[in-house]
């Protein structure tokens, strides 16, 4: 074993929570059922990480070995760092048809001619995700497994999923993956997130879906909920409105957790007392960031509940339905005063 | 802009009328849940984010016997729509017939200042200023109850009592500030 | 002691290792010694022994790469480190070779973080590593990383005077800006009142200029300020967040791990053990400012006797007759709340001279209360959990034991009455609230009846009912130290031994005089809310027993009639308890005034009780002598007056006898069962007949033998003479 994959071992071992070690252990399976037991998982993370190291001596592991139980690791967990999603566009008539494995060899072949020194690993993951492990070299470095580029992709559908990739490798593997997959181009979806399976939910449509036109009327729903005959709302009827309009926004159910949205403005100022930068030419330019554990849970609840007003604003609604949390707003010059805010790429 | 007036209407039998105002309206639906389990008389509770009320409700309306302004002392808008809605009361309801309602007072959220402009706010209006602990069922409870016994008397269903004669009582005062001794 | 052989292992390499240790070697027990050679050739070949001799041996110097011996014996140290723990050699040999950057600075870290003490730290290694500290080029990671072991074992540290001494040393690094918050810490657990100067203070100022104003900073000075309040003349803030942070450090689940281990074999038998510890649980709950392992503290409290140490902790002692032994010596505990559930240490805090130790306390206790119950950060959704149940009511048991209330939570009363909503903890709250010292008058109102007068009036019959008994309680306790504590000639008393706050006798007068005005306000107005409802007229009365005996029962010079809206209710209630306990009040009031009368004739003292009160309480003797005997309701010099053709309209007839010991609503069935047996037989009843004069006394009797001793007393004070002659009975 070389000092880069004790490193490695050390690098995960302090990453990995220790009441997590024993499960990925388990599945990874590379141990002796005496070996699993002979370690004591309440010792110090830096004995733990000895004892692994000298039985993974005695097995004689290697770094392919080990990439393994990353792997298992980081597909039990996939809710760190940040995620970023790709999306392939026009595809090619055999598209829908590409299986596993040809997808496998497609994307090894592609990328190995793209970068000398790369190492893949391709796993299949129960719910049909394909999870793909990079770790880069160049030309004159071996692949650094300290930093791996993780992505996901659901085989056909138009969405790749990647976390820990840098602007350099970005077009290595956009080109891997157009190919591999037989569409012809692949560009940025503007959604990211730190929970993978809820910005794949929200990309996928698995969550409760609005349909703006057929959302039923507060009435039908909402006066059944009419508890007591001596509990009157006096305001109800705004408060039913409001949630409506809430809900025709952002659907009634549980929704994918965002963590944020980011508008960067790029219009003309317009507030008319203010003269001065009313009168400018150039356009006012800055970033709006919205944060919250559960963005658009906030903003539903922020309009039902009245703190924003309704009906709710397209460019909030449109995170669901563009599946998408970063816009850049420019002046749309053509159109008429009041749809000037208009979200394009 | 309507006024709510106190005596425009009258009042019914055994019964009292609670207007509970509150901007994030979540604590009054526990407290109007809890408030009409009170077997001894009828009460009717409204519920209003704030005011005014609206016009098309007049007729059913029956006659508010008190106002609770319900504050979360961690939201500055609460304390603001409180005070907005304010000026929506005729001034009759302030003899007796109005009291503030504070959550989070001990929570680390809520700044002083915002206490104190509370405080302020009721006193200068001679009405009573109640904590309440909104996370508890307990807290909810005891909040009922308080107020159960402020709206029996404003409701003019305690022999010898008027809200008046209560709220003369229990009126908020402004304290003085308490510096903690161990720091002095 | 039973403490060795408990120790297993490691503890043995204490002896054997002491020789090559002379700067951390500690008493040694002869008796050990012969049985100790023996062990010792047996272990002599224990790699534990040899590993922690190479490392007391290791030349300076030698290199760390490729060093296959330190590998092997630091991974032996480590092992025995994470499963027992090392003993005070081991952690003396092991601190010395790390701080001493003896290899280097590589293996420095490693070592701290595996120092995990099996028992106890030797002071003289921690000192040792701070002269260290000061000497050698230490990276600033791993002085941080001793100074935040220092803090986890603090209470571990087996004694802390030469630590004191190097006081100033240590302050010293307070300007090394990576340093200050942990060695802010580290000062704030060693400050003793000696140890604040003004060239500290000014230095502290000096660092929050630069700074900013640090909490760590301002936790330090505001001890400062409680120690010479003279020298700080800075204005703190009441709500300072939490000044500490309660360090992550890395040994806190391998020292609870080894605790736990060796806890099995160290036998639990000490109290103060267990009554600390659940002070960690409650400090997970709060953000509280102190250091961990107060238990750790408790747990190793077998550890030999002290007669070689020059300071004793607390926790070492078992018996009063060690305390008083050691008085002059005892150690606080770096976690002054601790103090709290112990007897011992409360009854070491109630005779101390230095004041220091009361200081500490409240000051960790104020904050304390000030953090948990007014600082909330989840805005209180915890608050009714068990942890504040329990802490609340382990400080009242503390102030039950003591006699008195702390300054702090007084203070904390005055503030959290004016945000309570009247049910959270109430008993306890209550309980602290009756404990309170005597509050002056100018300020009672605002602080105290303000508050009070709003949740009273807007509250349930419950709360009416509690306060009433918390407002007796605390009458009672002011009149206690009243009686306790003044002197005989002298006016001046102090009420308080340890915070001695001076109140002149008038001064006391006054205050008490306030507090039976307000409660009589409170009694009134809530009897009349609650429609006299007969539980709070209980209350009430249970006050006015405490009241109408002032004189007699705690010498205080002060009679105080209650205010008709109490009179009046009880006199008129529904049922015979009220009537009466309101009869015994009123024989006490004139046992009480005629005693203070004699008095006064024969000692010509300066107390006064004025002619109202006198007149007050004729007027409510006459009255209850025309209702309940004279049959003279309605009287136009009585208290109740109604218009003549009133009464005459209400159609009743001969409404003078209406409230009479035979008409009196609460008497009514005693009448008629007397009635039935005076007359078995008898269909018609005439209540009247009762009247005359024979009947009439036997009908007292009656009433007598029924328990209503008070109407006995009252009546055997006051209508005396006529019942002798027995010719004033009306017809």
């Amino acid at each position: 074993m070389d000092d880069s994959t004790k490193l490695f071992l050390q690098r995960f071992m302090r990453r990995i929570p220790s009441y997590m070690l024993r499960t990925t252990l388990e599945k990874w399976g590379r141990l002796t059922a005496a070996q699993q037991k002979s370690i004591d998982f309440t010792q110090s993370k830096w004995a733990l990480t000895e004892a692994l190291l000298t039985i993974c001596e005695e097995n004689k592991l290697a770094m392919k070995h080990l990439i393994e139980l990353e792997m298992i690791y980081i597909m039990d967990n996939p809710n760190q760092g940040m995620w970023y999603v790709l999306q392939l566009l026009d595809p090619e008539d055999d598209a829908h048809s590409v299986e596993l494995m040809q997808f496998k060899e497609q994307f090894k072949s592609h990328l190995k001619e793209l970068v000398r020194h790369v190492s893949i690993k391709i796993k299949n993951h129960t719910d049909q995700a394909v999870w793909i492990r990079i770790a880069w070299g160049d030309a004159f470095s071996r692949p650094n497994h300290l930093k791996p580029t993780f992505g996901v992709h659901y085989l056909q559908t138009p969405y790749v999923f990647v976390t820990n990739l840098t602007s350099k490798q970005k077009p290595l593997l956009s080109q891997a993956v157009v190919l591999s997959t037989r569409y012809q181009a692949i560009k940025d979806a503007n959604l990211s997130g730190r929970k993978l399976t809820a910005i794949r939910d929200l990309l996928m449509r698995k969550y409760q879906q609005v349909f703006p036109t057929k959302y039923p009327s507060p009435l039908a729903e909402n006066n059944q909920t009419i508890s007591n005959p001596h509990i009157v709302k006096e305001q109800a009827e705004p408060a039913a409105n409001r949630l409506h309009m809430a809900c025709k926004a952002f659907g009634g159910g549980a929704l994918p957790q965002l963590q944020s949205a980011v508008y960067k403005l790029k219009t003309k100022f317009r507030d008319d007392p203010n003269k001065t930068m009313t009168e400018r030419e150039e356009p006012f330019r800055c970033v709006v960031k919205f944060e919250s554990t559960n963005l658009l849970e906030s903003l539903r609840h922020c309009a039902s509940s009245g703190i924003a007003s309704t009906p709710v604003t397209p460019l909030l609604s449109c995170i669901p339905l563009k599946g998408r949390n970063y816009f850049v707003i420019t002046d749309n010059d053509s159109g008429p005063s009041s749809q000037t805010h208009q979200p394009q790429n | 802009m309507s006024l709510l007036k106190p005596f425009s209407k009258l009042p019914g039998l055994n019964s009292a009328n609670i207007l509970l105002v509150e901007s994030e309206e979540q604590f009054q639906q526990s407290l109007a849940d809890a408030l009409v389990e009170e077997t001894t008389f009828t009460v009717n509770v409204r519920l209003a984010k704030s005011l005014p009320l609206p016009v098309e409700n007049e007729e059913s309306r029956p006659r508010i016997d008190l106002v609770v302004f319900i504050i979360n002392l961690t939201s500055e808008l609460s304390l603001q729509s409180a005070e907005a809605s304010l000026k929506c009361l005729d001034p009759g309801y302030f003899l007796g017939k109005v009291c503030f309602m504070v959550t989070n007072a001990r929570s680390a959220a809520a700044p002083v200042e915002r206490l104190d402009v509370a405080r302020k706010l009721a006193a200068s209006l001679h009405c009573p200023l109640l904590f309440a602990e909104d996370q508890t069922p307990d807290g909810v409870t005891n909040a009922t109850e308080r107020l159960l016994t402020i709206l029996k008397v404003a409701a003019g269903l305690v022999p010898m009592a008027t809200a008046l004669y209560l709220s003369n009582l229990t009126r908020s005062t402004v304290p003085p500030d308490i510096e903690q001794p161990s720091f002095n | 002691m039973a403490a060795t052989p408990s120790l297993s292992g490691p503890s043995d390499l204490d002896q054997s290792s002491q020789s090559d240790q002379s700067a951390s070697s500690r008493s040694n027990n002869r008796s050990l010694r012969v049985a100790e050679k023996e062990r010792k050739k047996n272990e002599a070949e224990d790699p534990f022994v040899l590993a922690l001799k190479y490392f007391s041996d290791v030349e300076a110097g030698t290199p760390v790469q490729g060093n296959d011996d330190v590998e092997r014996n630091m991974v032996l140290v480590e092992k025995v480190a994470y499963s027992k723990g090392l003993t005070p050699e081991a952690v003396s040999i092991m601190l010395e070779f790390s701080m001493s950057l003896c290899m280097g600075t590589t293996l420095c870290a490693r070592v701290l973080k595996c120092l995990i003490p099996a028992t106890v730290v030797p002071q003289e290694a921690v000192v040792r590593a701070v002269v260290w500290l000061g000497v050698r080029k230490i990276p600033v990671g791993t002085q941080i990383l001793f100074i935040k072991w220092v803090l986890t074992v603090f209470d571990m540290i087996d004694a802390k005077d030469q630590l004191r001494a190097v006081y100033g040393f240590i302050f010293n690094f307070v300007t090394d800006e990576n340093l200050c918050p942990y060695i802010c810490h580290l000062l704030y657990l060693l400050t003793r009142k000696e140890s604040v100067r003004v060239f500290r203070v000014r230095k502290l100022l000096e660092l929050q200029s630069r700074l900013g104003r640090q909490p760590f900073l301002l936790s330090l000075l505001s001890l400062y300020k409680v120690f010479c309040p003279e020298l700080v003349t800075l204005s703190i803030p009441s709500r300072v967040k939490s000044g500490f942070r309660n360090h992550n450090s890395p040994w806190k689940s391998a020292l609870i791990a080894v605790q736990k281990r060796n806890g099995a074999q160290v036998a639990s038998s000490i109290s103060l053990a267990s009554a600390i510890k659940t002070k960690p649980r409650k400090r997970k709950h709060c953000h509280l400012v102190l250091p961990v392992l107060s238990s750790v503290v408790s747990k190793r409290a077998q550890t030999e006797p002290s007669s070689s140490r020059k300071v004793v902790p607390l926790v070492q002692v078992h018996s009063f007759a060690q305390l008083l032994e050691n008085m002059h010596r005892i150690e606080l505990p770096a976690q002054m709340g601790s103090l709290l559930g112990s007897s011992l240490a409360l009854q070491y805090l109630d005779c101390v001279q230095d004041e220091s130790a009361l200081l500490r306390l409240n000051f960790w206790l104020g904050y304390a209360l000030h953090e948990e119950f007014l600082f909330c950060g989840d805005g209180g959704a915890s608050q009714d959990s068990e942890d504040a149940l329990q802490f609340l009511n382990t400080l009242l048991s503390t102030q039950h034991f003591l006699q008195e209330g702390f300054s702090c939570s007084e203070a904390f009363l005055f503030k959290f009455l004016n945000v309570w909503d009247g049910s959270l903890l109430r008993p306890q709250i209550l309980g602290l609230l009756s404990n309170i010292p005597v509050v002056p008058s100018s300020q009672i109102g605002q602080l105290l009846f303000e508050p009070l007068m709003q949740l009273y009036f807007t509250s349930s019959l419950f709360f009416k009912c509690g306060l009433m008994e918390c407002l007796n309680n605390m009458l009672l306790k002011w009149l206690t130290w009243h009686s306790v504590y003044a002197l005989e000639d002298d006016l001046d008393i102090s009420l308080n031994s340890h915070t001695s706050i001076n109140m002149t006798l008038s001064g006391f007068k006054d205050s008490v005089m306030e507090l039976v005005d307000f409660v009589g306000r409170l009694a009134s107005l809530g009897l009349r809310l609650e429609g006299c409802h007969s539980l709070l007229l209980s209350f009430i009365l249970d006050f006015y027993e405490t009241v109408c005996d002032t004189f007699l029962k705690y010498g205080l010079p002060l009679v105080v009639m209650p205010p008709p809206g109490v009179f009046y209710p009880a006199l008129l209630a529904t049922d015979p308890v009220s009537v009466d306990r309101l009869a015994y009040i009123m024989y006490r009031y004139k046992v009480n005034l005629t005693s203070a009368k004699s008095q006064k004739q024969l000692t010509e003292q300066a107390f006064h009780i004025s002619r109202q009160t006198f007149r007050e309480f004729n007027h409510y003797a006459a009255v209850m002598v025309n209702c309940l005997w004279n049959s003279k309701m309605f009287q136009p010099d009585m208290g109740i007056q109604l218009g003549e053709e009133l009464l005459l309209k209400s159609n009743v007839p001969q409404y003078g006898t209406s409230f009479d010991l035979i008409h009196h609503p609460a008497f009514m069935s005693y009448a008629v069962d007397f009635h039935q047996r005076c007359w078995p037989g008898r269909k018609d009843m005439d209540l009247n007949s009762l009247k005359c004069s024979k009947l009439w006394s036997w009908y007292q009797e009656y009433l007598f033998s029924q328990g209503y001793d008070g109407l006995k007393q009252f009546v055997q004070s006051n209508i005396c003479r006529q019942l002798t002659a027995g010719d004033s009975l009306p017809t």
